[in-house]
């Protein structure tokens, strides 16, 4: 029905269909509840819900491909220890309501789970928050690494007013990220919703300024495409997109979630002095370094000046150590070694396939593979241990466990014995 | 890549080749096969330039015994640059494939001013000055007479090349005006008479519609190609209206004036020339020789100095009569009255109160009444004028620009009698207060400067991106061409969205019909669209309006009503003015706008020179709104008179030539915004009248078959969504090759594959 389900089962169909549905395509700004759109209508003319799970599934398949694709051939150095600024334009045009209820509160909804997620997979990088508003950047957070803090200052703040100023933007977050280390990699996310940027000075100044302090800028459009945007992401080596409805949105913003390779001439190996403070002990008593509060129990203490810290990852206020946990550095591991993406089973050919009749249920979750009137369901192989997985668990093993249950049941006894020589 | 096309190898300098190039070369080759004229119509955006010349030159290649020549019209130098670039892309890759035999000259050649290396002559400031001054350097007697007088100053480059003589010859390869001026300073010969030497030994020459279209011109430069040559005009859809002004003359007042101090100037060169002829016999001679060389009848143009050469009669080729000049003009001082005469009558026409509107017949003969001039005489002014010039050995021609416009007039009345008009109007219709007398003659038969061009050449290919209705083209020209046929653009997306708008947001219908225009509803909601689009459309947006007047009224009216300070919040605002200067200072911010992300709106005007010559791709125009259908004046007596001249001879309805002209006019603004395929862009067509049938059929076919049902009769609103989704959709990442379903980008073995199952099936 709509354009947006469309589009995620792939290009060629959504040509077809071009014409049958273009004459229903206006009506749709006039009616805000579109419960018509979770119907689909079968062969027969029958009125059945959508199946979204083989689109959506589609979807991801498509995106791993993508960056397994960039990833193929070498192994690319991946910039690990991230100082990412998120700016967030709150000018005039982000009132408008094409998105429901209003870009602003999308868009502060989804940075929220952005920001999440980006702690979750980069657990030893940093955020700052910038907004734009009546031409003017703001700093709402420093760089830290406590989502918390960051949700907290961002959700204060939702109003939406005046022009917006790309150059200001840069500039201020220029200035911030040139005081970072230079083993951290500086990149500025920026959701932009304004159409056009009124600015003080020459912006292409400021572009290659920014390209000199190798900070990668990419851009987020809601509406239409902008020359300068594209402009300053071609130069400094970011990513543009334009969302095409909060669900677009949405993956457009966690693309940026997973580190991106390294800058070559800036890949250059780096000691980091690092430090593994202790959880302090629980009823004790100390001012925190971060919220000059007194706290008892929960914080770090830092090992080198034994400075009281609330979260982890974090620079000592005191003594400027990194700090971080071990857990962190580990989850930060998986971005270099990925699992290959699964190999599709082709529905018609798996019958008669002998192999096929041994593995009935998925490998991971052990649900039946066979579908609706014993025809067999969607799967995927595993390129080394060939054990059959459902779809569900294809996205569950690459997106969080990063590890193929299958290959590992097979590697064990191995170590194990490894280990024993 | 190189591929077959039936028994010709083509060799084409790129890997891929679009279907809609493939197919326009296999009609190009048919038609040169045929030996016959055609007519091709595809988009711009999609190479049509390199396949015809990759074609015409494969052709070329594959018939070593015939050789057939290019002959490749432009409109502006900027688009013979253009060309003459891809040539040399084209001519490196047939050169390694082919080695040195396939090398070929390929020349540009323009007017002394993009020529000229001498700067002393290029410190003049216009065109005709240019030539002044550089004949004043090159002319015959000027370098006869340096001979004794070393104080007079000659052309460096110009004495080297006339040194050189036979042995100043071009080495083969591809020539842009640029690559001509730095051979010419190195070698230190002149490159524009170097070009026009070469150009009979040139395989392809690359120069402006004027050379052969224009009688004065085609006659020295152009007279000298072969009949094996294919004539291609690119960018054709105006071409009827460049051989009408081809052969169209105005005189003002102040020609007449300065026709009269022309005049006054010569019977003081004669009389000098009488007076020192007394005591110095050659001078005096010289008048003689000249009366002598008349009464012979020998023709004017054939036996006069080499390098002298002047423009050369206006009427065209076959037309002048190889007659002896009549002996009332024969001597000089009978010459100067007759034209006396003559200014004395048009000024007196010139004074009437009325419009009046006669046929050259009747012009002559009231003439001949009242003024003693007959047809013959008239006939021959032109030629006589020249020849008496170059007697009197006067260089500077452009300030006898007067005379010879006069003359002009007078040569082209006496010559034709049907298919040309005299309109004379005391004052401008727009403005009645002010007078500006005007006496126009104008030429409304197309077909009589073209006719020449397609007897002499064996093909000749008219081709533009906007030629639609393909089928009038032959009929306005007056030739049969063996192909005629319009290509669809093949692509990856739907890039271009074409929209009809008929109503405002308050559903009340919007057009810039002549009752409707001032309706302040209309103007409303057209500033309502405006301002909306503005705010959601990235970078540049180009409004295009029906006319000056039109624009400058709705603009004053936006202004009070407070519209335009709505827009100017979302973008910066530049207009086009009759001012050349101030329009490109415009255009310059404005694309200096886009680019720093500001966003700017550009007005401008239809059959303006932005409309024709300004393109407006990628973020430069995302938008083109076209208010109103750009009709013509309807009440210019000029068109009044032309379309009946059109109903009377060729059967073509009043209408149906207003609305093809109109619709062509509207294509070519909107067609600005797509030149390439990687491009996308929106039209919006405000004006309920393009809804129907009619005046929508006659857009070009690229542009219809975009143009959904669902998109023919939209309210602000509706356009409003439609532009959003658009461009949300135009800003996802594409895939360049095209998918199975569609393939867009061809490569060699496709091509083969294509030979084998025919090209219908697998094109689109």
């Amino acid at each position: 029905m709509s354009n947006q389900r469309k589009r995620l089962t792939g290009e060629r169909e959504d040509e077809d269909d071009e014409d049958a549905e273009g004459i229903g395509e206006w009506e749709r700004a006039y009616v805000d509840d579109r419960s018509w759109e979770e119907l689909q209508e079968d062969e027969s003319g029958l009125l059945r819900p959508i199946d979204n799970s083989a689109i959506y599934h589609a979807q991801y398949r498509r995106r791993l491909r993508m960056l397994s694709a960039a990833a193929a051939g070498t192994r690319i150095q991946k910039g690990l220890i991230r100082y990412l600024y998120i700016v967030i334009d709150f000018s005039r045009a982000a009132a408008e309501m094409d998105f429901r209820p209003s870009r602003i509160a999308v868009m502060a909804k989804h940075v929220e789970a952005f920001i999440r997620e980006f702690f979750d997979q980069n657990p030893l990088s940093q955020i700052g928050l910038v907004s734009i508003k009546n031409g003017v950047a703001h700093t709402l957070t420093d760089l830290g690494g406590s989502p918390e803090t960051h949700i907290k200052a961002l959700m204060g703040k939702l109003e939406a007013l005046g022009d917006s100023s790309l150059q200001n933007a840069l500039e201020l977050v220029n200035e911030h990220l040139s005081q970072v280390p230079s083993y951290g990699h500086r990149e500025v996310l920026i959701l932009y919703s304004a159409l056009c940027t009124c600015d003080p000075g020459d912006i292409m100044e400021t572009i290659q300024k920014c390209k000199k302090s190798k900070l990668r800028c990419s851009v987020i459009g809601l509406s239409a495409e902008m020359f300068i945007c594209k402009h300053l992401c071609q130069e400094t080596g970011g990513l543009y997109s334009v969302a095409v409805d909060e669900v677009h949105l949405k993956d457009l913003l966690l693309e940026h979630a997973p580190p991106p390779p390294a800058i070559a001439e800036f890949a250059i190996a780096n000691l980091i002095k690092m430090g593994f403070p202790q959880r302090a002990a629980e009823g004790s008593m100390a001012i925190c370094s971060c919220h000059k509060e007194v706290k008892i129990g929960a914080g770090y203490m830092c090992p080198r000046c034994k400075a009281r810290v609330c979260d982890l990852p974090t620079e000592c206020t005191i003594c400027g150590l990194t700090l971080v946990s071990s857990p962190h550095l580990a989850r930060s591991y998986h971005h270099l070694f990925p699992i290959a993406p699964f190999d599709e089973v082709p529905a018609f050919s798996s019958l008669n396939d002998s192999r096929r009749t041994l593995g009935k249920s998925c490998f991971g979750c052990q649900q039946s593979l066979i579908g609706t009137g014993n025809k067999p369901g969607p799967c995927v192989t595993c390129r080394k241990c060939k054990h059959y997985f459902c779809l569900d668990c294809d996205i569950y093993i690459h997106e969080s466990l990063h590890n193929c249950p299958g290959c590992e049941s097979i590697h064990r006894p191995k170590s194990v014995s490894l280990m024993e020589e | 890549m190189i591929f077959k096309i039936e028994d010709v190898t083509v060799y084409f300098p790129y890997d891929n080749i679009y279907p809609e190039q493939y197919e326009y070369m296999v009609e190009l080759k048919r038609t040169l096969d045929a030996k016959g004229h055609c007519l091709l119509e595809m988009p711009t955006g999609t190479g049509k330039t390199i396949a015809l010349l990759s074609l015409i030159t494969s052709y070329r290649l594959s018939r070593p015994d015939s050789p057939i020549k290019l002959v490749y019209c432009t409109r502006t130098v900027h688009e013979m640059e253009k060309t003459l670039a891809e040539l040399k892309v084209l001519h490196d890759y047939q050169v390694l494939h082919l080695g040195t035999q396939a090398k070929i000259l390929a020349i540009g050649l323009s007017s002394r001013k993009n020529l000229c290396v001498n700067t002393k002559v290029l410190a003049a400031e216009n065109r005709d000055s240019v030539d002044a001054a550089c004949r004043k350097r090159t002319a015959s007697w000027v370098r006869a007479l340096s001979t004794e007088n070393p104080n007079i100053e000659l052309c460096d480059y110009f004495e080297n090349y006339e040194k050189a003589a036979e042995n100043a010859l071009l080495p083969p390869g591809v020539y842009t005006l640029e690559d001509l001026r730095a051979f010419g300073k190195n070698r230190g010969w002149c490159p524009y008479f170097l070009a026009r030497h070469m150009v009979q030994f040139a395989n392809v020459i690359v120069y402006s519609y004027q050379y052969l279209l224009d009688p004065k011109v085609a006659g020295i430069i152009s007279k000298e190609l072969q009949k094996e040559s294919v004539v291609v005009f690119d960018e054709a859809h105006n071409i009827d209206n460049v051989c009408i002004e081809a052969l169209s003359v105005s005189v003002r007042r102040v020609t007449l004036e300065g026709a009269n101090r022309n005049l006054n100037k010569i019977r003081e060169e004669i009389d000098s020339v009488q007076l020192v002829g007394r005591s110095k016999a050659t001078d005096a001679g010289r008048l003689r020789a000249e009366y002598n060389r008349l009464v012979e009848g020998l023709a004017l143009r054939g036996d006069l100095s080499g390098g002298d050469q002047w423009l050369a009669n206006p009427a065209l080729p076959h037309d002048i009569l190889k007659e002896a000049v009549p002996g009332n003009i024969r001597r000089a001082e009978h010459f100067v009255h007759v034209l006396r005469r003559l200014l004395q009558y048009l000024g007196v026409r010139l004074d009437t109160e009325n419009v009046e509107k006669e046929s050259p017949v009747s012009f002559v003969s009231s003439l001949n009444s009242q003024a003693g001039i007959e047809q013959k005489t008239l006939k021959f002014c032109y030629d006589r004028l020249q020849s008496l010039m170059l007697t009197l050995e006067i260089t500077d021609t452009d300030e006898f620009l007067p005379i010879q416009t006069v003359c002009d007039f007078a040569t082209l009345v006496g010559t034709y009698a049907r298919g040309f008009s005299i309109i004379i109007e005391p004052y401008d219709e727009r403005m009645p207060h002010i007078p500006d007398p005007i006496l126009q003659l104008s030429c409304h038969d197309a077909s009589l400067a073209i006719k020449p061009v397609f007897d002499r050449f064996q093909s000749v290919v008219i081709t533009s991106g906007t030629l639609s209705p393909i089928d009038l083209y032959p009929r306005l020209l007056s030739f049969t061409p063996v192909v005629s046929r319009s290509f669809k653009m093949s692509m990856t997306r739907d890039c271009i969205c074409p929209m009809v708008l008929t109503r405002g947001s308050d559903q009340l219908p919007v057009s810039t019909k002549f009752d409707m225009r001032s309706d302040p509803g209309v103007v409303r909601n057209y500033g309502k669209l405006l301002v909306e689009m503005v705010s959601i459309v990235p970078d540049g947006v180009v409004c295009f309006f029906v006319s000056y007047s039109y624009m400058d009224g709705i603009i004053a009216t936006w202004n009070e009503t407070g519209i335009l300070k709505e827009i100017m919040q979302q973008k910066l605002v530049f207009i086009e003015t009759q001012d050349v200067v101030e329009t490109t200072l415009a255009l310059d911010n404005y694309r200096r706008a886009c680019d720093c992300g500001r966003g700017a709106v550009f007005f401008s005007v239809a059959r303006g020179k932005v409309a024709e010559g300004i393109d407006f791709d990628r973020h430069y125009g995302r938008l083109v709104v076209m208010y109103g259908v750009p009709f013509q004046y309807t009440l210019s007596k000029i068109l009044l008179a032309r379309l009946e001249y059109l109903r009377d001879t060729f059967q073509i309805k009043e209408g149906d030539f207003l609305t093809f002209d109109a619709l062509r006019q509207a294509a070519q603004c909107v067609g600005r915004v797509i030149r390439s395929k990687a491009d996308y862009g929106m039209m919006i067509f405000a004006d309920k009248r393009y809804s129907r049938h009619d005046k929508r059929s006659k857009l070009p076919g690229w542009i219809l078959s975009h143009l959904r049902d669902a998109h023919l009769n939209l309210s602000t609103d509706m356009a409003i969504h439609i532009a959003r989704e658009f461009l949300r959709k135009m800003a996802q990442p594409y895939d360049k090759t095209g998918t199975m379903g569609r393939k867009t980008l061809l490569t060699q073995e496709d091509l083969e594959k294509m030979a084998e199952t025919g090209v219908q099936d697998m094109a689109y």
